[in-house]
């Protein structure tokens, strides 16, 4: 609780917390690395689902990857942000943190598909559909935040 | 390049996105003025908005404000409040009545108005 209150005096936060223009700025910057992440997630899933047969095959989905590696790096810095102004509040939520819990998972689930994929093995359409919902239930709890 | 049923699972992925939206702005309060009385125990001016937490006869309630900018023009800065300090709010109460939460229009502090949305304040 101390450290939550400190992060929340530092003076990078406290400017945040009570600038006009950005802390809007960072809300956007947030919501764009989200879009990144998000489309690319997708793109990805959907091509492992075989829903969707890329063009450029193999390029496309080293392309993808590397916008969603950079976008959750964005995302993860601008969402450090929006959390430090309240962060005594937002860690007790429970939203934030099934967010989290959601957004965890979904990095476990990433770790399994690398090992399987690497093997060889079966089950990476499981995996993949298992990645579009642990994303989709971590983009709806964000979303959720600043209202619950 | 993309197949009916990547489409169809994009409608699912954004339907389910679009009760989230429902929470914007005024929407999730009631039409009529709601009048909440108590003692804040907690002051918060800054981003997304500024807050206070009233405690109404034993119940903590969340009282919505303006963002820091709207808030802070309508003179209702730290410095003119303090936990313990009486409030009256006047604004909008939640739809959902288990929710102790209002969005306030004007408050009331040692009997001096701040109108945080001037042009929703009820007429006199």
């Amino acid at each position: 609780m101390e450290l939550l209150q400190g992060i929340e005096q530092l003076g990078l936060v406290r400017l945040l917390k009570a600038s006009f223009a950005a802390y809007p700025i960072v809300n956007a910057l947030h919501i764009a690395a989200i879009g990144g992440l998000f489309t690319s997630v997708i793109l990805l899933d959907l091509s492992v689902l075989g829903a969707l047969r890329p063009p450029g095959g193999k390029a496309f989905i080293v392309l993808m990857r590397r916008i969603a590696f950079v976008a959750f790096a964005g995302a993860v810095v601008t969402g450090l942000l929006l959390f430090s102004v309240r962060a005594s509040e937002y860690a007790f939520m429970p939203v934030f943190q099934l967010k989290l819990g959601l957004i965890a998972l979904a990095g476990f689930n990433l770790l399994l598909f690398v090992q399987l994929e690497r093997r060889g093995g079966s089950g990476l359409r499981l995996l993949a559909a298992a990645s579009l919902v642990l994303w989709s239930g971590a983009l709806l709890c964000g979303r959720f935040i600043g209202f619950v | 390049m993309i197949s009916l049923r990547g489409l169809a699972l994009a409608g699912v992925l954004v339907t389910a996105a679009i009760p989230a939206l429902a929470h914007h702005g005024w929407s999730w309060t009631e039409e009529g003025m709601f009048k909440l009385t108590g003692k804040i125990t907690k002051i918060y001016i800054g981003n997304p908005h500024a807050t206070l937490d009233v405690d109404a006869e034993g119940q903590i309630w969340r009282v919505e404000l303006a963002p820091p900018s709207r808030t802070i023009a309508a003179g209702f800065t730290e410095d003119v409040a303090k936990p313990g300090d009486e409030v009256i709010a006047i604004g909008n109460r939640s739809i959902d009545h288990n929710e102790k939460r209002m969005k306030a229009v004007r408050i009331t502090v040692n009997g001096k108005n701040y109108d945080v949305y001037p042009d929703r304040v009820p007429p006199a």
